[in-house]
């Protein structure tokens, strides 16, 4: 019984940026790494499936959980986290090839990753806090022809069970019950759980716990399937849009808001 | 037998063979229960884990005898008890001497050696000095009573603040009878010694050498003419000696026996206690071994040996209870019950033949003897609880420990673990960029030297609340102006500081705080200084207390001293006397911890302040709230807050201009405890530095941009 939970490092923004020279992405320096906020959620969630008291007869065998990531040695950092919390092994996919890859080539990495591991169930998170695509779980699901949904808010699996019981929610308040067979792609929205905190020590200790390193031949892939040759887009720019206007109106409160007045006709009329 | 040979102590006579030999049977009796009680304790606290002391035995045996023989911390903030403790303590320590003198002679040198010495002048001289030391014991025994019986003292209620009123374990009646039981029987025995003495003397006062030196047990004198009046004559007195003699020996034979089972065990259990005190066990809290798998107690045997021996020796005495901020405000937690919790579950899993399985060792909980995480969580570290207990009972490493093992499960405040995070990503608290430590400094017409790039005299670990709330940064600023004016050549780290650590610790993330120190400690020392000096008494703990363990040896000192210098060498000069009716906060951290209490002082005085003291200063300072980790948790709603509380008491002193403060978190805590307490308008909340300023004009006007 083994649930993959694929996750990502994800970047932010330090104080005062600089863009990179070719302009499609920021200076690397200025960027703070850490693990995607949605896979704290979907790992958690797996982890708790792992650590739930085992149900009655026929005996379950043990539940492993397997945390995948696509990137360069840095990423480490992020695994050792995610083994920290609970995982028990941890694959990190590289080549120098993936670089550029849009979410439908990270997809098809990860297909070839879930194709060898075989697992039960994959979880990914919603979307990730820095690109935001939202389809890198769900065209995983598509590559491997695997039943999958969208924004889970709420899932009830018993390990080694044939199918799984999830809720979404929907506009207007309403909530969405629905049975998936298994193996299944699910993405996991924040808050179906409460993410446990990795202590220092903790992460300290998963150290010692591997990281598999895959290359491309290793998953049966080539160059040609991953970076811009495996993807439907491509970053054209990255760039900081113009500061919105400001204006300091002066004059007294009659000419204030004379002035003001004026603005939101203007403003008005543009619109219309 | 010579006249001096005969005035002695009466011993056996009367007594047939028979019942000498049954008092002896039943007094080795009481000495083997007594000594596989002992047994069995020490073996209970050979079962925590092991821990080597510093320093001498020599030399803590000393402070240890000096603390007892004085009863200084005995009778600190509780003159009367320490009074009535010294008069029970004194009586009975020499009426116990005085016996285990005659056993000595009686039954060792005596049949051995043929000495004697239990006669004449000096048996009268000691009868009198115990008769005076029974009637000092009884007289501390019955204002005790008073004590515990009338003034009903808040302290000595043994109700739970985290448990509720139903629950087995609240109030604990049980522990009420065992005080009782002990002053009775203690006031039994002594008064059943005098009453024995009485008769003796009315038995046997046909004896010239008996009847005629009376006096010398004036006490027993009193009492035998007593009995004679009322008729008792010689055959009486010796019926009554010889019952009584039997009542009298055999409960103190029954106390002897209950020592090491019963709260009587403190003379043992407190003395060692003592011996064993750590001065600086909150100031320095303890490493985690690399090879522990484990960070923190999780199971009663995690706990080392003399922590177990801590328990037994806490006497209930409920100063640590009195003292906890959290209590005070609601918080469900008394370091009192917090002892007596473990105290309990150490006496019900570890005082049998074999130690328990791991699993019923588990000290996390909400059962009897388990100590829940609301309780842990509660606590500030302000070392109140630690500083007052008279017996050196060390709660906040106990208390840091357990909640090491909260952080490792994760079982904390969400936000608790969000800032943790932060701290982890960012090095500091806010959450804000590493670059932007050191802007707080681009405000200041002069630039502030980078001390990684070049050496100074003075480097300033300027800490994180200094450095970010932008409260504190005017603060910030206005120091680095009287260092600039002063002439101080001075640096900061600027992105080389992180967080340095102390309250990270003190909520018991020590991987984390193992991060930060050595950072720090990187970082300084790899810059050039003579000395080191901060704003921040909680940075200013760790660095002096905690980092030497990181190979970290700085001097360092908080700015209250080095302002102090600065005006006594006369490089800073009062030209406005400020003529403010001020009282000072002493921030945990500087005050307890580091016994920095005097410098803040003399700085207002040379400023001109006229200090008026809140009731509760210095090492009774009480925590604003903010320490071990609280300032990151928010207290619940529509309980007081600790920093309310103190506002409060603040706000009684008539004609109050300003509550001084010398801690960065201090000026938000109060800050919005004057505002929420309704105080606002009344008198402000400064810092000592925005005093300094006012007093110490700057020479331009426009040299503080800020
Ligand atoms: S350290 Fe302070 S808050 Fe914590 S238990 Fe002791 S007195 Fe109470
Ligand atoms: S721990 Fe110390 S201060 Fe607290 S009740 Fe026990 S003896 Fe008193």
């Amino acid at each position: 019984m083994k649930i993959l939970v694929a996750v990502k490092q994800v970047a932010a923004l330090d104080e005062d940026f600089e863009m990179r020279d070719d302009g499609r992405d920021v200076e690397p320096d200025f960027l703070l790494r850490d693990l995607n906020e949605w896979d704290d959620f979907s790992l958690e969630e797996a982890v708790k499936i792992k650590e739930a008291p085992p149900a009655p007869a026929p005996a379950p065998a043990p539940v492993e959980v397997v945390v995948v990531s696509v990137g360069a040695d840095e990423v480490d950092e992020s695994l050792r986290k995610c083994l920290a919390k609970g995982a028990d092994r941890a694959l990190r996919v590289w080549d120098a090839a993936i670089e550029g890859s849009d979410s439908i080539a990270i997809a098809r990495v990860l297909a070839a990753v879930a194709k060898r591991e075989a697992p039960d169930m994959l979880f990914a998170g919603v979307q990730s806090s820095d690109q935001s695509f939202a389809s890198t779980g769900i065209a995983t699901a598509a590559f491997l022809g695997w039943p999958h949904a969208a924004v889970v808010s709420n899932l009830s699996y018993a390990p080694g069970a044939k199918s799984a019981v999830f809720r979404r929610e929907l506009e207007g308040g309403l909530l969405h019950e629905v049975e998936i067979q298994c193996p299944a792609v699910l993405t996991i929205q924040l808050g179906i759980n409460t993410p446990r905190y990795a202590s220092l020590r903790s992460i300290k200790q998963a150290a010692a716990k591997p990281i598999e390193v895959l290359s491309l031949a290793d998953l049966g892939l080539g160059s040609a399937d991953v970076g811009e040759a495996g993807s439907l887009s491509r970053v054209r720019r990255m760039y900081v849009p113009d500061k919105g206007r400001a204006q300091l109106i002066a004059g007294d409160v009659a000419q204030q808001a004379a002035r003001l007045a004026e603005i939101i006709k203007e403003f008005k009329g543009a619109a219309a | 037998m010579s006249r001096t040979d005969a005035v002695t102590r009466i011993l056996f006579e009367s007594f047939s063979a028979a019942e000498v030999r049954l008092f002896y049977l039943l007094g080795y009796g009481a000495i083997a229960v007594f000594c596989y009680g002992v047994y069995v304790q020490i073996r209970k606290y050979r079962r925590g884990a092991a821990l080597r002391l510093e320093g001498g035995v020599w030399a803590r045996f000393g402070a240890m005898l000096r603390s007892v023989l004085s009863h200084r911390t005995i009778a600190r903030r509780d003159a009367a008890a320490g009074g009535a403790h010294r008069l029970i303590f004194y009586g009975f320590v020499l009426l116990f001497a005085g016996t285990a003198t005659i056993t000595l002679e009686y039954d060792i040198l005596e049949p051995l050696f043929g000495i004697r010495f239990w006669h004449g002048g000096f048996y009268l001289i000691f009868s009198l000095i115990l008769d005076l030391a029974g009637v000092a014991l009884i007289a501390g025994l019955l204002f005790m009573m008073y004590r515990r019986g009338w003034l009903r003292l808040p302290k000595l209620d043994y109700a739970r603040p985290d448990r509720v009123p139903g629950d087995p374990d609240f109030d604990r009646p049980q522990y009420r009878r065992e005080d009782w039981a002990f002053l009775w029987i203690l006031l039994i025995i002594g008064a059943t010694g005098f009453v024995l003495e009485g008769a003796r003397l009315v038995w046997l006062q046909g004896r010239p050498e008996v009847w005629d030196t009376r006096w010398w047990s004036p006490i027993g004198a009193l009492l035998a003419q007593g009995m004679r009046a009322m008729g008792l004559t010689e055959q009486g007195g010796a019926v009554l000696r010889h019952g009584l003699w039997w009542f009298h020996g055999l409960i103190a034979l029954l106390l002897i026996a209950l020592i090491p089972f019963t709260k009587v065990k403190h003379i043992f259990t407190a003395a060692a206690s003592l011996m064993v005190r750590d001065p600086l066990a909150a100031q320095r809290l303890p490493r985690v071994p690399e090879s522990q798998v484990e960070a923190g107690a999780a199971k009663i045997t995690d706990f080392n040996w003399k922590q177990l021996l801590n328990l037994d020796a806490c006497t209930k005495c409920g100063r640590c209870h009195e003292a906890c901020p959290a209590r005070a405000v609601g918080a469900p937690l008394s370091p009192r019950d917090v002892i007596l919790s473990l105290r309990e579950f150490a006496h019900a899993t570890l005082e049998s033949g074999v130690v328990p399985a791991a699993a019923e060792l588990d000290i996390h909980g909400k059962g009897p003897g388990q100590v829940a995480m609301e309780t842990l969580w509660s606590c500030r570290t302000c070392m109140a609880c630690v500083e007052i207990c008279p017996v050196a009972v060390e709660h906040v490493p106990i208390i840091v420990q357990m909640r090491r093992k909260l952080v490792e499960d994760g079982a904390m405040d969400p936000l608790l673990t969000k800032t943790l995070q932060t701290i982890h990503k960012t090095g500091n608290s806010f959450g804000e960029s590493k670059r932007k430590r050191g802007a707080w400094s681009k405000a200041l017409p002069f630039p502030v030297k980078d001390a990684r790039k070049e050496p100074v005299d003075v480097l300033w670990f300027v800490g994180d609340y200094a450095s970010f709330d932008p409260r504190n940064q005017k603060v910030s600023q206005v120091f680095a102006s009287l260092l600039q004016e002063a002439g101080v050549d001075f640096g900061i780290l600027y992105d080389g500081e992180s967080n340095a650590g102390n309250d990270v610790r003190r909520v018991g993330e020590e991987g984390l705080y193992e991060v930060l120190a050595t950072a720090n400690v990187n970082a300084m020392s790899s810059a050039s200084f003579k000395s080191v000096v901060t704003t921040d008494p909680h940075s200013f703990n760790t660095i002096r207390n905690e980092y030497p363990d990181f190979g970290g040896k700085f001097e360092i000192e908080h700015y209250t001293t080095l302002a102090k210098r600065l005006f006594t060498e006369g490089r800073l000069k009062v030209t406005n006397p400020l003529k403010y009716r001020v009282t000072f906060h002493d921030p945990c951290h500087l005050g307890r911890f580091n016994k920095g209490y005097d410098a803040p002082r003399d700085l207002l005085a040379l400023l001109g302040c006229e200090l008026v003291e809140m009731g509760r200063c210095k090492a009774n300072s009480f925590c604003c709230g903010a320490g071990g980790g609280r300032i990151w948790v928010p207290d619940p709603v529509g309980a007081e807050k600790p920093a309310q509380n103190r506002m409060k008491e603040a706000a009684s002193i008539a004609g109050l201009e300003v509550y001084v403060v010398s801690c960065p978190k201090d000026l938000t805590m109060f800050e919005d405890a004057l505002k929420t307490t309704g105080n606002e308008g009344k008198f402000v909340v400064k810092e000592l530095i925005e005093l300094i300023r006012e007093a110490v004009p700057a020479r331009r006007t426009d040299e503080v941009a800020a």
